[in-house]
Parts: C-alpha cells; structure tokens; sequence
C-alpha cells in the first residue's frame, strides 16, 4: 500500500493560452513563467479529491518555449458583497443583489500570458485524517486513474484562469516524458532561475498568507518542495 | 529573475538613501534658529527660456489621492505655508495637517533646526506671504527648509542628522510581518507602493504597478498590500530604480508605440555595461547618448546589422552582460507590464540582427536602417504616433527581442495602410517582407527578382507596370490606377486585371505618340509569360503581401544606366 503512495501519477497538460497570475502584478495580470504548484494542485483537484486524500505536487516539466502575449480585455472591478449576500439569505428576498455594470464598474485590463503551453505534472497524494475506514490509498489512485484515462473531471481543469481550459491525459506508467523538441530557455545549459514563485496559499492559517519558494527551471524540470521542506517560506 | 526582484537588484550609481527620493523644489525658506523667515531663496534653474524646479533628495513622498496627507519637512506651498493660487478650499486644511504632523514627529527633539521649524510652524500665519521676500512663482511648488547658518554649505533640515534619524525609525513593529516576495525576507508588507511617474501617457501624478484600487481584484479577503506582499525597503528599491530609468534622457529608455521602454544592464564593470545600454538605445530608437563613446557604439551597431556577431565586433560585450528591457503601458492609474526580457546582451543582438535581415530591403530607405519608431508610423492612421495600434508595438518589439514570430496582425495592419493610403515605401515593403521571412511563408526576394515563382509577386510587378503606362501616357492625373484599383487588384486580382489590361492599349498608344514608353510592352511581355492565364480571384493575406513587395519593387526599379532614384521618389511611399 505504501509503494503505491508514492508511486505518484504524471499528467500530460496543454492548451493555447495559460495565466498563472503573480500576486504582484494581477491587477494587470502577468503570468509566472512556468504553472506554479498550486494551479497543478487545482488542476488534478478537479478530476479526483475527496477530503480524504490531499495532493502533493512532485514537480512540473515543461514541454514548450515559454512565449507570452499581452492581450487586453473588457472585465469589471466590482464584486458581489458578502454582507448584503448574507443579509439577503436571512431576508429569503434578492433584493439589492444585482451587480449593475456600468460604465463604473467596468475595468479594461491588460494581461500578459503564457501562449501554446504544455506540462507535465508529476505528483502524488497523501492521506489526511479525515480519511474514513472505507478509505486506502489505492482505492483514490485507482479512481484518479480510471477518471483521468475517460477524461472525467468534477470541473473543466484549467491552466490558471477560468477562461484558459486544459487538454488533460494520463502518462501510462512506464512511457517516457515527453522531450521538447525546443529547448531554448528551458534550462538545459544553465538552470533558469525564476524568482520566488506561489508554491500555494495557507487556507488554514489565520488571514490566509501566501507561501514562496525560489523556483528554477533546470533541465526543463521545476522541482517543487514537499510540504514542511524549508525550501518554503512562510 | 522577475520583473520586481531584477529591479530591485539594479544597480545604480548614485541611488537615494532608504527613505529618500528625488523630487522637484523650486524654494528654500532659510530659517533663524528663533523660527523667523532669515531667507527665501529661489532654487529654479534656468533651462532654456524657462526656469523650472530644481531636483534635490527629499524625505520620500506620501502617497497622495483624494484625502488630506501632508510630506514630512517639505511639501507644496499649500501644505507648507497654507497659501495656494488656485481657490484652495481646504487649504487651511492641508495646512493644519502639514503642523499637526510635524508637532507629532519633532515633539521633543533637542536638534536647533527642527527646533527652529517648529518654532516656524507655530508662529507662520499665510497672511505674511507677500512681497517683496515672497515671490507669486513660489506658489503651489514645493518648498524646503534650512537653518540660515547651514545654507551656505548647502544642508536642508532634512540633510540635519537628526532629521535623518527621525526618517530611518518609520519602520513599524512587525506584527503583520509576511513573506516578500522580492527578497523572501520575513519583513512588513508596503500598503501602498510609491508612485512610477513618467510612462508616456499616463497619468502626471504617476502610476502602480502594483496596486489594488478596487475590491474585484483583491483576494482571500486581504486588504491592499497584502494581496501580495513585498516589503517596505524592496518597494522602495524598485519604484526608485524604475523612476530613474523612466526620467527623461536617463539614457535608459525609449518609447515604442504606446510602450514606454525602459532597459538596463548588469556587467562586471560600469563601462560596459554603459556601452550595451547605450548600443540597445541606439538600435531601437533615440538619440544618441553623449555620455558613452557615441562613436564606437554607432560603428559596432553597423557592423551588427551588416550581420556580424557580436562576438567578434565587441567581444567585452559577448560575455557576462545581462540585459533587462521591459516595456510599460499606462492604464488610468495603473501601470501594465508589455513585456519582460531578460537575456544576455549577445542572444539579444544575436536576434536583433536576424530583425535588420529581416527588414532589409532593396532599394533601402533613404536613411539607411531607420530606427523602429520609424517602422512603427506606418502602421498609424495619419502616420501620428499617437495612432499606433496599441499593443501591437509592444508584440512587434516583443518577436525582435526574443527572435519569435511576428503577431499576425502586423501584416494585417501594414496591409490595411497601404490599401487605406495607396502607398508602398521601403519601410512598408521591409515590414511586410519581415513578416513573410519570419513567420514561415518562403523566403522573399530582398531585391527586384523578375523569376519570382510567386503569382501574387509578379501581379504586383505587373500593376506597377501599367501604372506606370497611365503615367506615361497621361503624365500626373488626379486617379491614378493605383488610387483607384490598387485595393482590388491586391485581393482579387481576376476581377481587376482584365479591365486594367484593356486600357493598357489605349495607354501604350497615347506613350507612343508622345515618344514615350517604348520598354512597356516587352516588360508586360516579360510578366505575363510567367503568369498562368487564369488569374487568381482571390489573394489570401500572404498573397497580398507578396502583391506589395513586387509592386514596390517594380516601381522602384530603373535599369542599370539611367539615373538613380532620387530621395524623393524613395520617400514618395513613406508617411512624410
């Protein structure tokens, strides 16, 4: 049972366009330059999680040159209030819930993002201790595996933002990951360093910090610290 | 590295110290060690005509919108001295604010100039602003103040080691301590980042690139700052860094289209790292700098475009020179990152010299390689360059620098000005041959190429033919063919020909007549033994720009022996 712990499963990625959006720059968003950990997170999440099982992210290969464009679009800058939604609820009416956008409220906002990407994410996941005695561990990684090769997802799984979906396929054990047909800056002469990068936010915490780790691109492979490591800062 | 930590790393020579910034001061109110006015000295330096504010270090500015926030030891005269030219409704406000914060912040000092400040404050009523010591040019410009005895040896209050103390303590006890993400150091997180002020376009009291000014893009309930946390002295480090670059003739920066770009170097020693910023600028665009070897730089850039590499021209370059350009676009009050390069300086100029293959054409534009702004007029409405399309400048730059293909809205965009105008010069053909070399579609012809396999080319020879037919037949007319087809034979070439074919007769007997013309008929003669009979009815968009490049080509021809083009002709294409 323990083997197939840590056996891990890799997943094959892709799509045209991706925004992995650093916290810094998400008003006009700019994308980090590779998935961080926490949208791999995201993204097996939405195939297969139960409480009882949690993800841990192992590392992320990157097949493809990574290329931006800076595109711009029409979005807003309000949002639906908490209070008045939760006013409302105990109300039982909707009155005063609708967000009106005007010209107010709308926000045109440029976003630089990542074009034509492909990853691989190779992970694996631990029990937690909400974990039932129905629960083992090859149970979820016979469900992750079943759902991932009929291409089944709870939500469509996305390359950091809702509006860029992913293309997801299951990496048979024992097929090779993909070598990139470009390797130019990928790392493969000298690792690229990528600055500190999201490694995921700390929802238990109180007010949610987030959590960095100094990300580097070596040999097309972003190696991710496993929880707890002191490579993350917190 | 990212945008913020390489900003941060910059290194620059005379960088302020933590807590300061350079502002602009145009009066010094000296002070007796009593609080009375000693002096009031107008620090403008004459520029030109004009004499415009003086730029000195200050104590670092607050972040000023709509609210009352006063500067500690300076400030515009509405704070300082409560006196304003305008209606200045809440000036006594701001000026009340300006004391209460001094009285809060000197409470209890011992220093003689902040004593004497102090002693200012409390005795200053606006009322005293007047004549002769008070000049009305001071009014609503910043102000500074000094002990009269420190004056002469050019110390502010601020400059006071005591002042200076009181500055260095601003930092605030760590309980909401986070993690920076420029340093990954454990430190208070900045609510508010200072101002970037000088991207073209944006708004004059500056902009962010990172803030959080309405609550649709905040998360996990944090509030400001917080989003995403970068320490105090790191937000200080890069708005500082980038303030410098963005100052007009920093050396540092270039405008392409709405991108306001700014570029730096790191490298073993200032000297060549100073010749790379200054190659980059000159490449891309400006002026050249006076203060590197202008000489050196404007032949090594020649050398690179004739397609030389770098490491044999200026080996010191080659190695160990990193280079950061980064392109910013105003949005109201924030700031939009363009584009973010981060290479070393010899891939950089390696790509820049496939852009100058690329762009090469025959006959060149009169001046040589024109800078890109140059490039970048033509795709304007009225070759204004407020009218280049947003954001395609910045991709355009974006494919130079990392040598990638061109967006495909740059032929789209050439094409629809040359319909739009009727004009093919040497920059738009140089455009439109960059596009299909770059981008995958064969390899266009730099010069005249009369065996050109490409329909679409030799159509674009021929309409050049039988304009030059009308020409010569009729000299100058008000609509010339190409005003008046040149859009329909680019895109559907069957329909228009066999009209335009039809006058051509009328045309070359007219020539005749007048004594002119004789090379016409075996030119066509010549075209249309390579054209299939069927014409084709429609020219997709790499077919169209095909049609240009041997339009501009043919027209710009002259066999060898009869004069050379003269500028004018050359230039007749371009936006003037």
């Amino acid at each position: 049972m323990l083997e197939l712990m840590t056996q891990g499963i890799r997943l094959h990625v892709s799509g045209p366009f991706a925004c992995f959006t650093r916290p810094e720059m998400k008003v006009e968003r700019v994308s980090y330059d590779v998935m961080t950990p926490s949208a791999a997170r995201g993204i097996l999440e939405a195939i297969h999680w139960k409480p009882a099982i949690r993800w841990v992210i192992d590392a992320i290969h990157v097949l493809k040159p990574i290329r931006f464009q800076s595109i711009r679009r029409n979005e807003v800058g309000a949002k639906a209030s908490f209070s008045s939604t939760k006013s409302a609820m105990r109300r039982g009416d909707v009155d005063g819930l609708g967000l009106r956008i005007d010209e107010k409220t709308r926000q045109q906002r440029a976003s630089t993002v990542l074009v034509d990407v492909a990853y691989v994410i190779a992970a694996h996941f631990e029990m937690t201790d909400r974990a039932g005695p129905g629960d083992n561990p090859a149970k979820h990684a016979d469900m992750f595996t079943r759902r991932a090769t009929r291409g089944q997802a709870f939500a469509q799984p996305v390359l950091g933002t809702r509006e860029f979906d992913a293309r997801f396929a299951l990496l048979p054990d024992g097929v090779p990951i993909p070598i990139p047909d470009d390797t130019m800056g990928l790392g493969f002469d000298t690792p690229r360093d990528l600055g500190f990068m999201l490694w995921d936010i700390d929802h238990g915490a109180p007010g949610k910090p987030s959590m960095f780790f100094r990300a580097s691109l070596a040999n097309g492979v972003v190696t991710v610290p496993q929880p707890g490591a002191p490579e993350i800062l917190s | 590295m990212t945008i913020l930590a390489a900003l941060t790393a910059a290194t620059l020579p005379d960088a302020p110290p933590p807590g300061f910034a350079e502002g602009k001061v145009s009066t010094l109110v000296s002070l007796n060690p009593d609080g009375t006015v000693a002096n009031v000295t107008d620090l403008r330096i004459h520029k030109g005509s004009k004499r415009v504010a003086r730029v000195m270090l200050i104590p670092h500015p607050v972040k000023r919108a709509s609210g009352i926030a006063p500067n500690f030891l300076w400030d515009k005269t509405a704070y300082a001295l409560g006196v304003t030219a305008g209606a200045g409704k809440r000036t006594a406000d701001e000026h009340a604010a300006f004391v209460a914060l001094h009285e809060e912040r000197l409470a209890g000092t011992e220093d003689e100039g902040l004593k004497a400040l102090l002693a200012f404050l409390r005795t200053w009523s606006p009322e005293r602003f007047s004549k002769p010591i008070w000049a009305d040019t001071a009014l609503d410009e910043n102000v500074v103040f000094a002990l009269e005895t420190d004056r002469q040896n050019d110390v502010r209050l601020h400059d006071r080691p005591a002042a200076r103390a009181l500055l260095a303590q601003t930092e605030e006890p760590g309980e909401t301590a986070a993690i920076c993400l420029v340093t990954g150091i454990r430190a208070p997180p900045a609510r508010l980042h200072p101002s970037i002020k000088g991207v073209w376009g944006g708004q004059t009291a500056g902009g962010s690139i990172v803030s959080f000014n309405l609550d649709a893009f905040e998360s996990y309930g944090h509030k400001q700052g917080d989003n995403a946390p970068v320490s105090e002295e790191a937000a200080f480090a890069y708005t500082g860094a980038l303030n410098r670059f963005l100052a007009t003739d920093s050396g540092h920066r270039i405008q392409i289209g709405d991108a306001s770009t700014v570029f730096w170097a790191e490298a073993d020693d200032g000297a060549t790292a100073a010749t790379a910023t200054g190659l980059f600028a000159q490449a891309f665009g400006s002026t050249p700098d006076t203060r590197i070897d202008v000489q050196r730089v404007g032949a090594v850039l020649a050398e690179i475009q004739r397609g030389k590499p770098i490491a044999e021209v200026a080996p010191d370059l080659a190695e160990g020179v990193r280079f950061y350009v980064l392109g910013l676009a105003p949005n109201a009050a924030r700031i939009s990152i363009r584009f973010w390069l981060e290479d070393d300086f010899a891939a950089l100029m390696h790509n820049y010299a496939e852009f100058a293959a690329d762009i090469c054409i025959d006959p060149p534009s009169k001046d040589g390689q024109p800078p890109l702004w140059r490039y970048l007029l033509e795709l304007a409405v009225q070759g204004k360059r407020e009218n280049v399309p947003p954001n395609l400048a910045g991709e355009v730059m974006r494919s130079i620098l990392t040598g990638g293909r061109y967006p495909q809205s740059l032929l789209a965009t050439t094409l629809m000005r040359i319909r739009t105008d009727r004009r093919v010069g040497p920059l738009r053909a140089g455009l439109v041959k960059a596009f299909l070399t770059r981008n995958h579609f064969g390899s266009p012809p730099v010069a005249r190429d009369v065996d050109n396999p490409s329909t679409a080319y030799q159509l674009g020879r021929l309409f050049a033919v039988l304009e030059a037919a009308q020409y010569a037949a009729l000299g100058r007319v008000n609509a010339p063919i190409s005003d008046r087809y040149y859009a329909a034979a680019s895109a559907t070439p069957a329909r228009v020909f066999s009209a335009l074919m039809r006058g051509l007769h009328t045309h070359v007997s007219h020539a005749r007549k007048r004594g002119r013309g004789g090379w016409i008929e075996p030119r066509i003669e010549e075209i249309m033994s390579k054209l299939d009979p069927d014409l084709p009815k429609t020219l997709q968009l790499e077919d169209q720009g095909r049609f240009a490049l041997g339009y501009y080509h043919e027209k710009s021809y002259r066999p060898a022996g009869t004069a050379a083009l003269s500028d004018d002709e050359i230039a007749e294409g371009d936006a003037q």
